[in-house]
């Protein structure tokens, strides 16, 4: 049972007809007359529990791209619905965003862009859409339907939740794949590149092509030279099947929040760059999300299949607030990799963590695997660092100095251990890791 | 649903539903029925209603007739000793009917020939107040209000008398004759004509604690002192008999005991004049809007389905670990640790400007700044490697110091 702004006016109608007969009878009589009219009204309407509700949503949705939920109603009952309904969506949903951005919306779509107005005949269906335009990753749960079945003279309505299920999975955004083109003309640029460029450890023989000037002489096959008339060389190309395993710490330091995104966000955007760059190289990919336990975990998923299955399991990551089980880590890895593989922790470089957790376990990582450590740093300590104004801003400056001191020196006692670290902003640890990567594969050292 | 039929869009694509013997798709109803549903709002509105009976009926125990009592020296409803619960409720068991009011309007409103009005003190009267008593048609009895009977009714007090010994009555008024003696402080001097009664034992002659005159021909009794009514002393010598006789020569007596809170100032009451100078409709007029108010308010306050709610997720500010260090370093004035800080990092980015290997020393790295910048080498160690500072001031000069230096190298 709901009233609307017509019952209202039904009562303020009220106002001259006591101006005429001033008596507080009137003011009952009035009050009944209007109670009345909206009980028989309310008895009229259609029943809102008289309508099938269907909910359909895209499967997921990448944040910050739209998408559009259509609700069918169907009135199976024997009245004449109308109503207004409202599709029901968390504030993440970012329904008002929505329609801020849809052009020709009058001021009422504006401030309740999930409300729509329908009119049933019986037996009729209908299809409303409400506009979604997603502000958090992870999985979007719909709420109730509301029906507000109006009677005949609009006075009042009845009122029913209707609990229709949907779901809708919002991707990460993978804003880092607009670096992806560039270091994929690297990578081509590393194929086929003379031996002597890249002679490393592991680069593997590719063909033999003519000799063009500029060739370093000693990459000339000459045994191949003699079979044909031209002088031919060979030439190399970085390894294939090579495994990359990506691992996300998403431990308590991963919820910090580093220019109002968390440091896990940052870490995913990386770690989706260089699962793209590594797939089109040729390697196998296998992503883990661990705290304390599994939280996501792709593998096996190669070629088309790779980066949409990683979208979804890192949906749904979500810091939590633990401390790592570095050990825990090691164990998986160990598990999953039985040969030499390129292993990139993507954590926070905080020097008390890794010292009483990552150091005990890096060296029996990078013994038998290239450790990359990948880590978001805050320009706000940085910021920190620099401020003069007084004596709390000073003392502020130096934990700031001190922090970045430790973080330097953790780093390097890392690096002596064979791991390399990288660290970047938010929008730069990507890049900067999928260089890294190249670097690595360029030296052969995968 | 049988048939799924479209009417023309209005806005939104209408889209018939292909047809199914099952139905139609979706969810129908939220699974509640009539009954369900007035169970499940019975179930909420049982507590509410519990307390609200509750309440009830405590308000109404509350309410019943019970005799209310007060503290108000002389109040008729008051049984401590410096009430005067007694007196009244003997004259109302003898017919009298006692009437306790603190407002002066209630007073206008009693006054009639036949009528006594009873005034209890005078501190809290007003210039208006007296004047309006001397207008009354009324009979007065002024207790200990020697202000009011000197205006009123030309009585002066004169001097305070011990009350200790009972009084002879000495005079012809037969209240005071019944009474014979009463035990009563104070004393009063009458105008020409009053009867003065129960002179002190060492007073001059027409003084006494009670006084009888007729003012514009009513009559008005003067009491001295309000000890005779009280429940303490009334039964004392001749007390109870004066007061009785004295406050229960009408039917209808108006005890007044002035208040400082009587809005009355001498004109009309204010609601009075209010609802006299509103129109008849105004009542009904504001039932009216209030009956509008409530439909609005049921209007705007049914909820269109339920508030969603959402987990949000923690928010960890980063350079908090950072902030709470440098607190650290201040609670503890920390000086010493904090120029150390801002020293080695200092020393570490020069070193790394002007190429110096990471285990390169002290010396190494002074000589190569002073020989980059061309300062004295002492100035740079001191600066770099000197004692540490002792306060805020001397930690700021040394941050600013080292900008300076470090600026300038990196320039070099």
């Amino acid at each position: 049972m709901a009233l609307t702004w017509r019952a209202v006016l039904l009562a303020a109608l009220g106002i001259p007809v006591v101006l005429l007969v001033p008596l507080t009878g009137t003011v009952i009589v009035w009050a009944v007359f209007v109670a009345l009219a909206c009980a028989v009204d309310a008895a009229l309407a259609a029943s809102p529990r008289q309508v099938a509700v269907a909910r359909a949503v895209p499967a997921s949705v990448r944040l910050d791209e739209p998408a559009t939920c259509t609700v069918t109603l169907t009135n199976v009952g024997r009245r004449r619905l109308r109503a207004r309904v409202r599709d029901a969506w968390p504030p993440s949903a970012g329904v008002l965003a929505a329609a801020g951005l849809t052009p020709g919306t009058d001021a009422a779509a504006r401030t309740h862009p999930d409300r729509h107005d329908v009119t049933l005949a019986p037996g009729e269906a209908r299809r409303v859409r409400t506009a979604l335009r997603p502000t958090r990753r992870g999985d979007l749960h719909a709420d109730r339907v509301t029906i507000r079945a109006f009677g005949p003279l609009g006075l009042a309505a009845r009122q029913a939740s209707v609990t229709v299920p949907a779901r809708l999975r919002v991707l990460p955004p993978f804003r880092s794949r607009r670096h992806l083109p560039s270091r994929l003309a690297r990578l081509r640029e590393l194929d086929g590149r003379a031996a002597v460029q890249v002679r490393g450890a592991g680069t593997e023989f590719d063909s033999l092509r003519e000799y063009v000037i500029g060739d370093d002489v000693r990459s000339i096959d000459w045994r191949a030279t003699a079979r044909r008339a031209d002088v031919v060389v060979r030439t190399w190309r970085p390894e294939r099947d090579r495994r990359v395993m990506i691992v996300l710490d998403t431990g308590r330091t991963s919820a910090v929040r580093v220019q109002d995104e968390p440091r896990l966000d940052a870490g995913i955007e990386a770690a989706l760059l260089l699962a793209a760059l590594a797939q089109h190289a040729g390697d196998r990919v296998e992503l883990l999300a661990y705290d304390r336990r599994v939280r996501a975990r792709v593998a096996g998923a190669s070629g088309p299949r790779l980066m949409p299955e990683l979208a979804d399991q890192l949906a749904v990551a979500r810091p939590e607030l633990v401390e790592t089980d570095w050990p825990g880590v090691v164990a998986q890895v160990r598990a999953r990799m039985s040969q030499r593989a390129l292993v990139v922790l993507v954590t926070a470089l905080e020097p008390a963590v890794v010292e009483h957790g990552l150091l005990d376990v890096v060296p029996g990582l990078a013994d038998r695997h290239q450790v990359v450590l990948a880590s978001v740093i805050d320009p706000e300590v940085a910021a920190l660092a620099r401020r003069r104004q007084d004596a709390t801003e000073v003392f502020d400056a130096a934990a700031a100095e001190r922090g970045a001191l430790e973080r330097a020196a953790v780093a390097a006692r890392l690096r002596q251990r064979g791991v390399e670290v990288v660290e970047g902003l938010p929008d730069e640890l990507a890049p900067r890791l999928a260089d890294t990567y190249l670097a690595l594969k360029a030296a052969g050292r995968l | 649903m049988t048939t799924t039929t479209t009417t023309g869009p209005v806005g939104r694509a209408a889209t018939p539903l292909p047809d199914s013997p099952d139905g139609p798709p979706g969810v129908v109803g939220d699974g509640t029925t009539a009954r369900s549903r007035a169970s499940r709002r019975w179930r909420r509105a049982r507590l509410p209603l519990v307390i609200g009976a509750i309440l009830v009926v405590i308000g109404l125990l509350a309410a019943l007739p019970e005799p209310r009592t007060s503290v108000t020296p002389l109040a008729p409803d008051n049984p401590q000793p410096t009430g005067a619960r007694a007196v009244a409720q003997i004259l109302g068991r003898n017919g009298v009917d006692v009437e306790y009011t603190r407002r002066f309007a209630d007073v206008l409103a009693a006054d009639a020939a036949g009528v006594t009005v009873a005034v209890l003190g005078d501190t809290a009267l007003g210039d208006p107040q007296i004047e309006a008593l001397r207008e009354l048609d009324a009979d007065l009895v002024l207790v200990d209000a020697p202000w009011a009977s000197s205006a009123v009714a030309g009585v002066d007090g004169s001097g305070g008398a011990p009350g200790d010994e009972p009084r002879p009555a000495s005079c012809a008024d037969p209240d005071a004759r019944a009474a014979g003696e009463i035990v009563s402080p104070g004393t009063l001097s009458g105008p020409p004509g009053a009867t003065v009664c129960f002179p002190p034992a060492d007073g001059a002659d027409g003084t006494g604690a009670y006084v009888v005159t007729q003012v514009d021909g009513r009559r008005v009794a003067v009491l001295a002192s309000a000890l005779p009514l009280t429940n303490h002393s009334l039964a004392e010598a001749g007390n109870a008999a004066l007061a009785l006789r004295v406050l229960g020569r009408s039917e209808h007596l108006v005890w007044y005991i002035p208040s400082w809170q009587d809005p009355w100032n001498g004109t009309t009451p204010d609601d009075e004049s209010l609802s006299s100078t509103m129109p008849p409709w105004t009542g009904p007029l504001m039932l009216m809007l209030g009956l509008v108010g409530l439909v609005a308010a049921v209007w705007r306050g049914r909820r269109f389905g339920p508030l969603v709610v959402e987990p949000l997720p923690v928010v960890v500010r980063s350079g908090e670990t950072t902030r709470g260090r440098g607190r650290l370093y201040r609670r503890a004035r920390a000086h010493g640790h904090a120029a150390a800080a801002l020293r080695a990092a200092a020393a570490a980015r020069c070193a790394s400007r002007l190429g110096l290997p990471r285990s390169a020393g002290a010396t190494e790295l002074v000589d190569a700044i002073a020989h980059a910048i061309g300062r004295d080498p002492r100035a740079v160690a001191d600066l770099l490697y000197g004692p540490p500072p002792h306060d805020d001031p001397g930690l700021a000069r040394l941050a600013a110091y080292l900008d300076d230096l470090e600026s300038e190298v990196h320039r070099s």
